[in-house]
């Protein structure tokens, strides 16, 4: 099982009917698949950067969900056949992420390594006022 | 400064990513990557926006990706 993400463009001139029979073929195609959809983004309609089809709007979909591998086949086909997408993108978080993670131990490791340090300094100067106190 | 030496002095370019610790670059977030990309719709070299290699790969990638999405122009009108 992995995270995916997935991003679909659906035809802005499609009532709003078939495009959520649409989206629900989409959603059974991973559910059937003993996957979930985690997390659905509806941005709505937006201008395209570019005219797909001759058409200047696209209703934006992005969701993520978690499934094995094998229900790329199908949503593949789902996604190039379906009418109502008009671009679609799918997107492996967990690989993408792999190294996000890494960074953030890293860094996490290297803020915590500079927090011990201030730390021994500030531990360091109150031996050093202490030996003057014992000294004076 | 000596005289017929172009007078040039060069900015200080930082990287943006290493700054604030962005570790990963996502393809909606076009705000972002509109600064990178200029009105002719291609993608700043490296030379202009001082982004460290690793950056500029992934950079380049949510670029890709978002101009697949139809979210930024493949080129300026």
């Amino acid at each position: 099982m992995a995270l995916y993400e997935l991003g679909i463009i659906i035809d802005p001139e499609l009532p709003p009917e078939a495009e959520t029979v649409a989206l629900e073929r989409l959603e059974k195609i991973i559910t059937d698949a003993d996957g979930s959809v985690v997390e659905k983004d509806a941005r709505g309609r937006r201008q395209l950067a570019y005219s797909i089809n001759k058409k200047n709007y696209g209703v934006y979909h992005f969701w993520k969900f978690e499934s094995g591998g094998e229900v790329m086949t199908d949503l593949n086909f789902e996604l190039r056949t379906s009418d109502a997408v008009l671009r679609s993108l799918i997107l492996n978080l967990d690989r993408e992420l792999r190294r996000k993670r890494k960074m953030d131990a890293k860094l996490q490791a290297k803020a915590a390594k500079k927090a011990a340090k201030a730390e021994a300094k500030i531990e360091q100067a109150e031996q050093v006022e202490q030996d003057a106190e014992t000294e004076s | 400064m000596r005289q017929g030496r172009k007078r040039f002095r060069r900015r200080v370019r930082v990287c943006r990513f290493t700054v604030e610790k962005i570790n990963y670059i996502d393809y909606k977030d076009i705000e972002l990557l509109r600064e990178y990309t200029p009105t002719n719709g291609k993608i700043l070299p490296r030379r202009v926006t001082g982004t460290r290699p690793a950056f500029q790969r992934k950079l380049s990638r949510a670029i890709k990706r978002a101009r697949h999405m139809a979210l930024l122009p493949y080129s300026g009108h």
